[in-house]
């Protein structure tokens, strides 16, 4: 019966996995499909194919992080991992209605912590490991912002007494190919390895692998491969129902923010820091938007962000404690 | 009077510093250095508009 309940979880949490890369899929490729550098169609796989192979490229220090540093070890539990992810997709899904920029990152975290405390008391929460969350949670998109913004500058600097606009142009809608597949490689690091830190607990809680051990490859893989297939599937949809949607930033924007957003993610990765992915993207867009005039940041956006900011992790957190008070009635 | 995106950028200056003694010791250098980072870009911004606004007041 644990089995059982074992692997409905861990189908859970793919499931989260797979709704991330549907939802997030527009943030890597938006730039490349408005500027038609590629078709949605080929766009959406440019994205799937990056945040599948980044786990070849960074370690799995985000996993870690969730798995060990959100809630102490000893009060995970199937019901509780089940309580955090019903939490965090219910969460996810009224701020999807409410049209709130929420992210699904901090959204586990509230979830898991919230279903902690629900279960045995705020002693239980790993402080240390929370406010590293807290503090990037602000520091994430302002660093984005501020990279981006110089590297508008910079690149401005270095091109504007250039005649020949037209090739420079073409030079940077080649570009964005790299700057999306870099954020797309980010994007795959840091949020696959979320899903990675909650299977790992899950795992560890059940006894199926010992405390300190490495993420086995299957749950690396498995969580790929559901961000990508999510990419693959919900990319295509929002792409065309965006279509006349999407912002017009000029090939030169995309790039400068698509790489700021990238450098954040490769930091945050490395350092095995969980940050939001919309959120850090969001700040480079912010960015290369105030390098041209603050009037033409959308600050209505902006500011919806900032309360996303407030209210995910308590949100999130008070839905994972009710799911877990229903959870634990029938445990 | 100061423009309002030097204003902006002193104000995420001043959120790094407030968060800098709450952030773990091995990123502590990030935020310090991201607050450094802010208050450059308002300088130069500042500076970007009262030259700006200098030259306007020149071609009058």
């Amino acid at each position: 019966m644990q089995t059982l309940a074992l692997w409905l979880v861990v189908g859970v949490a793919l499931a989260f996995d797979f709704v991330n890369g549907f939802h997030d899929a527009a943030n890597s490729i938006a730039t490349v499909v408005s500027t038609r550098v590629l078709s949605p169609r080929f766009a959406v796989a440019w994205a799937a194919f990056f945040n599948f192979v980044a786990f070849l490229v960074f370690g799995t220090h985000v996993a870690d992080t969730i798995a060990n540093d959100v809630v102490q070890q000893n009060v995970i539990s199937i019901g509780l991992i089940f309580a955090a992810l019903v939490g965090a997709i219910t969460w996810s899904l009224i701020t999807f209605f409410l049209g709130l920029p929420t992210s699904s990152s901090h959204a586990l975290i509230g979830g898991m912590a919230g279903a902690a405390v629900a279960k045995a008391g705020f002693g239980v929460l790993v402080w240390e490991g929370l406010r590293t969350i807290a503090v990037f949670i602000v520091v994430a998109p302002l660093a984005g912002l501020a990279a981006s913004f110089i590297l508008m500058i910079v690149v401005m600097w270095s091109v504007h007494r250039s005649e020949k606009v037209e090739p420079l142009n073409r030079g940077f809608r080649r570009m964005q190919l790299v700057s999306a597949g870099a954020y797309s490689l980010g994007h795959g690091a840091n949020d696959a390895q979320k899903t990675m830190g909650v299977i790992l607990a899950l795992l560890i809680a059940t006894g199926e692998v010992s405390k300190g051990s490495d993420v086995p490859l299957w749950v690396v893989l498995s969580a790929h491969t559901a961000i990508a297939l999510g990419t693959l599937t919900g990319g295509w949809r929002i792409v065309k129902t965006m279509g006349s949607k999407l912002t017009r930033l000029k090939p030169v924007s995309g790039v400068c923010a698509e790489s700021a957003a990238a450098g954040m993610l490769f930091f945050t990765s490395a350092y095995g820091v969980p940050v939001s992915t919309t959120h850090t993207i969001t700040g480079g867009i912010v960015g290369v938007g105030a390098s041209q005039r603050l009037a033409a940041v959308r600050w209505g956006v902006a500011r919806r962000v900032v309360w996303a900011w407030a209210f995910t992790i308590p949100g999130a957190a008070i839905m994972a404690a009710a799911a877990y008070g229903i959870v634990s009635v029938f445990s | 009077m100061m423009d309002r995106r030097a204003l902006f950028f002193l104000g995420s200056a001043a959120l790094c510093l407030v968060l800098v003694p709450v952030t773990p010791a091995d990123l502590r250098w990030f935020t310090l250095a991201l607050a450094v980072v802010y208050v450059v870009l308002a300088i130069g911004s500042a500076l970007d508009n009262w030259s700006r606004s200098r030259e306007g007041r020149s071609d009058h």
